[in-house]
């Protein structure tokens, strides 16, 4: 006698604890095994392309703190640098120096809570919550020079609205041996533990070319060992200046993508490091015009954010709104494999893969 | 207490047997509340966290306020639900946990039931409950329900078998299914801990596969299913279910206290403590570790769960098992 | 633990005492939690929260509504009703803190600084009605107002 067994098609999301926000999936499944998925996107989306076209530039600024809101910081740089790019603004060193300082922050910021949340979708509970304590530590700094915990608009087109506070940089030092003894805690509780590396070794493989076909970047890149860091490749604001590495991996795994955030992490500690040392004493904004009229043309300007390469085309008519702004966002174009990659895996997959291409859906959604 | 039912029949005894078990019952209900109070509490120790500390004095009121909230709770069925079955779920689920309790010995003089195959009554009572959980889960009609009703009962079918095999050893060792005549043999020997070090391990691992906790907490993985079986359930009887997972918890420690830590004995002749005491901290020991494992592992996949019970788990219980026997033959122990 | 795969050795169940060691560990670590509504959460003198408005210095400049990137600032303003001084004051000003997203661009453009930023941030509300405030509530939060706009 045979067995007859039916696929069932079951409704991930929008409403489910690990699709991380508003995420949808549409999969069908064979027992525990995917046989096909369908993401469904756009449930946070506001149009702040469109909105855009309505702002000044300076107002653009916050409603860039919106789209990855866990690394605002990042986001506010690349809005900043394609205006700057287009008007030819050179940007006081003082002020590119708190840019960067504050932008690895962020990034270090947003790959906590990805660490905390992806082995969270794993089960475990600890690590999340490890995460978010330094996390905290990192909000309260980019609290104090910019007013705010998540939506710090900080960077303006030219500098930076805040000088560091009296002590900050000290803060900033004493912060990077303090995290350095965290994150082999981190290793200490989760690289090692052999549930966790029967969970996400071997899964979701794709080689380099794969990658680079579905047009992924950042983590998801490099860990199927492509060196691309558009950091290093096509240096923008001041880090040709700085000495750190890029991170591959060999297989392209989960365990590999998240092999290179937890490298990453130390890099980021390490940029901090040389650019608190290296710090110029200085002005924090450029001379420019109170109503800021960018010439006409059209730019494609790019930055390696958490995610990925975070890219802004921006066109101006020489209004002192964009005719058009476009956002390149990286979790949205990582998240083209994802369905492909589920195919063949089971249930239980699902989260671990999600959580390894690592989305923010105010970004996916825009 | 336990010559109770050895007593001839009358209203008076029925009464005694009754106020016994709704004694029980209150005991075991007492240590729910509070062992759900100590997990979250350690839990929230190991996150560096304080734990629930609002209601009442250290948040001690906590559960108690849960449980509360939960009984004045909409019932909910869902419409296209198996009704009948829907209810009949967490009942099931939940007598058979409050039924192996009977026949755990907890100090000398505080025993139920003296059952000659208690082991093989706690084994077999307990897998009546994956009945309960399955019905909840197909009767829900909520996929990720039955997906963790089906996981639920893949898992603890596989679990079953190195749990029981790896008490086998002890059964050979004493020659005996009584539970209170193993804790006995405990007494004049030595801990089976030590002779039984694999037997024990084996069990810890199968005992925690068996109360779906983490890392084996696969029919519930809040990551994939929501909550598996029970994610329709709501009020009271989702109380049930919770209480279930509890009273095993409460089952399970005791089991195993019972079989390799000696029970009620004292260690290094401290005799001045009562045994119930001793038998309480080896017991909160027990209850300890799983709390402390949940707070640090992750979560493991269903075919690496499979595959972990029957590639290890089993094989190295028979192996055990195989041991022992050789080493009775051989008169070592 | 469960599956080894291109020949990796490594000794069972190491990484998985090591978690178990850490988070003993933990058990005694100190808490980090700040017992919220008890204890005040103490934010850096930069904070943005729920802006104060000083009627008597604002020129009804329209600045700060018209930066405002989601049109949260409605003001109106009317003469000096003392006929010796010249230029106008302000009559009403309300801020919808439904829509407002406390970005500070108000109070960078106030070339008077009538308007700044306090540490309060508390606007929990059982009515949306609740969260337009007006004139005389923006200048009766007047308690921990930032020093600085710039």
């Amino acid at each position: 006698m045979e067995l007859r067994t039916e696929e069932m098609l079951l409704n991930i999301g929008p409403q489910h604890p690990s699709t991380h926000g508003v995420f949808r999936v549409v999969v069908k499944v064979d027992g525990e095994k995917i046989v096909e998925a369908t993401p469904v996107v756009g449930y946070l989306h506001r149009g702040t392309e469109k909105i855009a076209e309505s702002l000044t530039y300076t107002q653009i600024i916050p409603y860039t703190d919106r789209l990855d809101y866990l690394s605002s910081m990042l986001n506010n740089y690349a809005l900043v640098q394609a205006v700057e790019e287009l008007m030819n603004i050179e940007v006081p060193e003082r002020a590119e120096y708190l840019r960067v300082i504050v932008m690895e922050l962020s990034r270090l910021a947003s790959h906590f809570v990805w660490w905390g949340t992806a082995v969270l979708d794993l089960g475990a509970t600890t690590p999340f919550i490890f995460a978010f304590r330094d996390r905290e530590l990192i909000l309260d700094l980019l609290n104090e020079i910019s007013g705010a915990r998540m939506t710090f608009n900080y960077m303006r087109v030219g500098g930076v609205k805040w000088d560091a506070p009296e002590g900050w940089l000290e803060k900033v030092r004493d912060f990077i041996p303090y995290m350095r003894k965290k994150l082999k805690e981190y290793h200490q509780l989760v690289t090692g533990n052999e549930i966790f590396l029967a969970r996400v070794k071997n899964l979701a493989v794709y080689d380099g070319e794969t990658a680079i076909k579905y047009g992924l970047s950042g983590p998801n890149l490099r860990g199927s060992n492509v060196k691309f860091d558009i950091r290093k490749n096509q240096p923008y604001s001041i880090y040709d200046r700085f000495e750190f590495e890029i991170p591959v991996g060999e297989n392209g795994d989960v365990f590999d993508r998240y092999m290179v955030r937890m490298k990453e992490m130390e890099q980021s500690l390490k940029i901090i490091e040389q650019a608190v040392d290296q710090i110029p004493e200085g002005e924090i904004q450029a001379k420019l015009p109170r109503v800021l009229r960018v010439p006409e043309g059209e730019v494609y300007t790019r930055m390696e954010t958490s995610k990925g390469e975070l890219g802004i085309h921006l066109v101006s008519k020489g209004k002192d709104k964009p005719y058009r702004l476009h956002f390149r966002r990286p979790s949205f174009i990582n998240l083209q494999i994802f369905s492909d990659l589920l195919v063949g895996n089971t249930m239980a997959d699902l989260p671990a893969i999600l959580g390894a291409i690592d989305i923010v859906l105010g970004e996916v959604d825009a | 207490m336990a010559d109770l039912l050895t007593r001839p029949f009358s209203w008076l005894n029925l009464l005694y047997i009754s106020l016994a078990a709704v004694i029980m019952l209150g005991i075991v209900l007492f240590f729910v509340t509070y062992a759900i109070y100590f997990e979250r509490k350690v839990i929230g120790w190991i996150q560096i966290r304080y734990g629930p500390n609002r209601v009442g004095p250290k948040g001690l009121l906590q559960t108690v306020a849960d449980v509360f909230k939960l009984l004045i709770k909409e019932d909910i069925i869902p419409e296209k639900a198996d009704k009948a079955l829907f209810r009949i779920g967490p009942m099931l689920a939940y007598l058979p946990a409050f039924a192996v309790i009977a026949v755990i010995p907890y100090s000398e003089k505080i025993q139920f039931a003296d059952v000659n195959v208690g082991i093989l009554y706690y084994a077999a009572l307990s897998s009546i409950t994956i009945t309960g959980i399955l019905l909840g889960g197909w009767a829900s009609n909520n996929k990720y329900a039955i997906m963790g009703g089906m996981r639920s009962v893949a898992q603890m079918i596989s679990y079953e078998v190195p749990l029981i095999m790896s008490f086998l050893g002890i059964v050979i060792m004493t020659g005996s299914l009584n539970l209170i005549d193993i804790v006995e043999a405990q007494k004049d020997s030595t801990w089976f801990i030590f002779p039984q070090i694999i037997g024990f391990i084996t069990f810890l691992i199968a005992g925690n596969a068996e109360l779906n906790r983490t890392p084996f907490d696969l029919p519930e993985a809040e990551n994939e299913l929501v909550a598996g079986y029970f994610v329709e359930y709501s009020g009271f009887r989702f109380a049930f279910y919770y209480l279930t997972e509890y009273v095993y918890v409460f089952a399970m420690a005791s089991l195993m206290t019972v079989l390799f830590l000696g029970g009620w004995d004292a260690p290094f002749g401290l005799d001045f403590i009562p045994g119930i005491i001793w038998f309480i901290l080896k017991f909160m020991l027990l209850v300890f570790y799983l709390f402390w494992v949940r707070a640090t592992f992750p979560r493991v996949k269903t075919n690496q769960l499979m595959g972990f019970a029957w590639k290890v788990l089993i094989p190295v219980a028979l192996f055990n098992v195989l041991l022992t026997a050789v080493l009775k033959i051989l008169n070592v122990y | 633990m469960f599956t080894k795969k291109r020949g990796e050795i490594n000794v069972w169940g190491k990484g998985l005492l090591q978690g178990l060691g850490l988070t003993f560990r933990y058990l005694k670590e100190p808490k980090v939690t700040i017992q919220y509504p008890d204890e005040e959460y103490v934010l850096p003198n930069r904070f943005r929260g729920i802006q104060y408005l000083d009627p008597e210095k604002c020129i009804v400049c329209n600045q700060c509504a018209r930066i405002c990137p989601t049109n949260s600032i409605t003001l109106s303003g009317k003469p000096n009703p003392d006929p010796e001084k010249k230029g106008r004051v302000l009559d009403t000003y309300e801020i919808n803190f439904e829509i407002c997203i406390l970005c500070d661009l108000c109070t960078e453009v106030c070339p008077t600084e009538a308007i700044k930023m306090t540490n309060k941030f508390e606007l929990a509300s059982y009515s949306r009605d609740n969260l337009l405030k007006d004139k005389k509530w923006l200048e009766n939060n007047n308690t921990n107002v930032r020093e600085a706009n710039h």
